[in-house]
């Protein structure tokens, strides 16, 4: 039985290789054909893609073009948010009961890691990767990034690592189970020791796949330190650079120096697991645990939260029919909280009993990150005072994005400080502190990039009504939501419980009713932008938002536009978008 | 822009290498981690032929072949770590050599690729 | 050199770095003389340490990135942020300049825009 399966496994990896090789000589031949364009005029370098794309399905498993990445990164952040959200909806609707009802207890723990791991790492980090790489080349005038290979690998790094954190609802067998270690994966139980369940090949399973969103992550921002460095066109200096472009710069500095921690982190966890080393297992070795994780943790938090504010800095301004107010002091901000993030983790651990000096040294940090974050509002609102004010759906979703951030970032300040994070830590208010980020701020930021880029991305304009039932669905919802869990952690409901004392149960039901307003939004949100996509409305001009009449016409847009006059499309999809594009567009290059 | 020299032009908009790098290190991570020979053998084949098709690809090299000798180095390099280790190991249950020797294999297969690429492949034939 | 790119203004940018700064450094100073949990030479040590390391870098990298940024306003052509590759785009001076007298240029124009009924202006502007 077992050499039968060892033998089935090496015929089935044998046939695999050997498919690969035949079907990678076969596209290598077939390819040495097509001459290489030499990228001499004007457009030179665009036809070339379109002869060089190879058709249909493979043009996408083998697409270099950051453009193309872009979009897969898109639609993988955007499946990921409906696995994280359809997994979160179960969870939800169990809490509007005490009891346990519609699943057990293990199921909701399984439920509850996952959906953290799946919003963190497959659906923020990719739908942030989206943007970055769609635009950051075309913003700073670059070809291409810098390593286009690496950005490819990087990119399908993370369809894998999907699968085998979600390998334990997939597997369906009694010796994987997904993991319920919530996404700190705190030892001892994530090392699975003692009675749990935990030392279960799922587990294992999902470190792994863990392990290689953090590879992913990393190629990326190497990728990026190095593209903004190096390839930026002669004319974008350190002063032209874009608000964009600095804070995803940043975060890559971030990435850089958290990511290969956790990974180290995880291996080192692994082998505990299964090679019976020791690391986290002695004395101080679940303090060790901690250290290493938020060392790594807060700083993700800034990794996930950093290009969000640079595309609320981005677009905002742009329906507040004036530039950004105090433009360096984004920048310069961006900047601090990019170096004090790694100066501030133990305000995840004050209720630890380390060090009272330890504690007030990240207490003292973690005020002053505080003002950067605030420094930022301010220049939101600043921009927007006495603006010339269209709230178009993006603009809404930037306007959504101040306000839950103010809401997200007071009720931090306010656990940053050590005698009410006691009171507080681990109850529903931690978890209202970061939802008002993470869904209020980077959901939202990452929902009005959609909207603001989606002509760019589809070639057409969604449907504005149905973006504004969108819009008012979230902002409602999520105010509903998680406003209610500020006020669970008040009374003192501790966070990751599938059940909770009856006295708890009016907020948690406002919270599930929150949730379910913004499953409605997300469908709305998704059938808008399939049907605007197969039949909306073809944009015929580079200048869908009317940003020249500012004077804040950006390069991305004249990107389009020349893509639209030169009537190139994209190897050979959506023929319809170029078919009469050339006709009004001549007009916008007055 | 578009006068950018360099790199730039030589740019392919295509490449199938990247799909089957991503896809070598997870196979071959899982085969080592759970002591699957099947599975470390071939995602590190998988994982080191790409590496060597796409150098070569991006002009870092001439043909693959070196690069192929360069990993199965490396790999006896971790397949001897591994053997060590399961003589330095001394927790219970615990054993390294099936995954060390199946990490040397991988190199072992790599190494006779690049010699037979290296003798019978003409230079100009692509893969 | 460095004295001609840390003028006024440029230090005025800083500023928003230079309050965390203070922030820190008032902590240091509370923690060093009003001392409320006693010395131990370890925990002490890596108290201060974690008060100064990020205090130390966050100064430098302000100083490097405010060089970076200041030095090539005055080497180059400033534009709005993401313009710099636009044709015909204006320099921030110019748009500074057009900005300034009252009411922005153009009256709303819904023509061709796709979205255009959200176009009209919600606030109605009347200028300090
Ligand atoms: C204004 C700056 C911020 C401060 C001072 C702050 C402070 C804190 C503190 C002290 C905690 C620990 C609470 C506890 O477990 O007892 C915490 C938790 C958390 N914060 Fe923030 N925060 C800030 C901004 C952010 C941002 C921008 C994000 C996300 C992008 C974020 C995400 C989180 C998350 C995910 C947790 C919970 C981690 C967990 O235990 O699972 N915070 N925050
Ligand atoms: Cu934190």
């Amino acid at each position: 039985m077992e050499i039968n399966g060892q033998l089935a496994l090496t015929v089935l990896m044998g046939v695999f290789l050997v498919a690969v090789a035949a079907w990678l000589t076969r596209v290598e031949n077939w390819r040495s054909y097509t001459p290489l364009a030499s990228g001499g005029g004007a457009y030179g370098q665009e036809s070339g893609h379109a002869h060089e794309k190879p058709g249909g399905l493979i043009r996408w498993f083998t697409t270099v073009d950051h453009k193309d990445i872009g979009m897969l990164y898109g639609l993988y952040g955007v499946i990921a948010f409906l696995v994280g959200g359809a997994m979160v909806m179960i969870m939800r609707v169990e809490l509007a009961d005490p009891g346990m009802t519609l699943i057990s207890n293990t199921f909701y723990n399984s439920l509850l890691t996952s959906h953290g791991i799946t919003m963190l790492f497959l659906f923020g980090t990719p739908i942030i990767a989206a943007f970055s790489n769609y635009f950051i080349p075309l913003v700073i005038g670059a070809d291409d990034m810098a390593f286009p290979r690496i950005n490819a690998i990087a990119f399908w790094l993370l369809p894998p690592a999907a699968l085998l954190i979600w390998a334990g609802f997939l597997i369906p067998t009694g010796d994987i189970i997904p993991a319920q270690t919530a996404w700190t994966m705190y030892t001892p139980l994530s090392a699975g020791v003692g009675n749990g369940n935990q030392a279960n090949a799922g587990v294992d399973l999902m470190l792994l796949g863990l392990h290689l969103s953090g590879v992913s992550a990393t190629m990326g921002s190497i990728n990026f330190i190095a593209t903004i460095f190096t390839e930026r066109a002669e004319e974008v200096t350190w002063a032209n650079l874009d608000i964009f472009s600095w804070t995803i710069l940043t975060q890559s500095g971030l990435i850089l120096f958290a990511f290969p921690l956790l990974g180290s982190a995880m291996v080192m966890l692994l082998a505990d697991r299964n090679f019976g080393t020791v690391f986290f297992a002695g004395e101080g070795g679940a303090i060790l645990w901690q250290h290493l994780f938020w060392f790594f943790g807060h700083p993700e938090v800034y990794i996930l939260v950093l290009p969000p504010m640079g595309i609320v800095s981005y677009v905002l301004p742009r329906f507040s029919g004036r530039r950004l107010f105090g433009f360096k002091f984004v920048v310069y901000s961006t900047l601090a909280i990019g170096v004090l993030s790694f100066g501030v983790w133990a305000h995840h651990m004050f209720a630890t009993g380390i060090d009272p000096r330890l504690r007030a040294s990240f207490m003292a940090v973690s005020m002053a990150i505080a003002i950067p974050s605030a420094v930022k509002t301010f220049n939101w609102i600043t921009t927007m005072w006495n603006g010339r004010i269209r709230l178009t759906t993006p603009m809404l979703f930037c306007i959504g994005f101040v306000s839950n951030f103010i809401i997200g970032g007071v009720t931090g300040v306010f656990l940053a400080s050590i005698p009410i994070d006691l009171v507080l830590h681990d109850t529903y208010y931690v978890v209202g502190h970061f939802h008002y980020i993470v869904m209020g701020a980077i959901a939202f930021a990452g929902f009005a990039g959609l909207y603001y880029w989606y002509p760019i991305f589809t070639g057409r304009m969604y449907q504005r009504k149905l973006g504004k039932w969108h819009f008012w669905l979230w902002m409602v919802g999520t105010n509903i939501t998680f406003f209610a869990m500020i006020l669970l952690g008040y009374g003192g409901m501790p966070r990751r419980y599938a059940t909770y004392l009856p006295q708890f149960i009016t907020l948690h039901q406002i919270a599930t009713l929150g949730a379910l307003l913004l499953l409605v939004g997300g469908f709305i949100w998704l059938y808008n932008f399939i049907i605007s996509w197969l039949e909306g409305p073809v944009i015929e001009s580079g200048d869908p938002w009317n940003l020249k009449e500012d004077g804040l016409y950006t390069a991305e847009w004249e990107w389009f536009d020349r893509k639209l006059q030169t009537k190139i499309t994209d190897g050979g999809e959506q023929q319809d978008v170029a078919t009469d594009g050339g006709h009004e567009s001549d007009e916008s290059d007055s | 822009m578009d006068e950018n020299p360099g790199l730039s032009d030589q740019y392919r908009m295509a490449s199938p290498w990247p799909l089957f790098i991503a896809l070598g290190i997870p196979i071959a991570e899982l085969g080592i981690l759970f002591d699957l020979p099947a599975l470390a053998v071939g995602g590190l084949l998988l994982l080191c032929g790409s590496i060597a098709g796409m150098a070569k690809e991006a002009g870092y090299a001439k043909t693959p072949w070196r690069a192929l000798a360069v990993c199965s180095v490396l790999l006896f390099g971790l397949g001897g770590l591994l053997l060590y280790a399961d003589t330095a190991v001394a927790a219970e249950g615990v054993r390294f050599v099936a995954r060390g020797y199946a990490v040397i294999a991988a190199g072992g297969l790599l190494l006779l690729g690049s010699l037979l690429g290296t003798a019978f492949v003409k230079e100009s034939q692509p893969i | 050199m460095a004295a001609k790119i840390f003028d006024k203004e440029t230090i005025l940018d800083l500023t928003v770095n230079i309050i965390p700064l203070g922030i820190i450094g008032f902590f240091v100073v509370v923690f060093a003389v009003y001392d409320p949990f006693g010395y131990d030479p370890l925990a002490s040590a890596i108290s201060f340490g974690l008060l100064l390391v990020p205090l130390v870098a966050l100064a430098a990298l302000t100083y490097i990135s405010g060089k970076a940024i200041a030095g090539d306003e005055k080497r180059s052509e400033v534009f709005l942020a993401g313009q710099a590759t636009v044709p015909g785009s204006q320099t921030l001076e110019e748009y500074e300049a057009q900005a300034e007298p009252d009411h922005e240029p153009a009256e709303l124009t819904d023509d061709e825009s796709a979205e255009d009924a959200e176009t009209e202006p919600t606030a109605q502007n009347t200028d300090d």
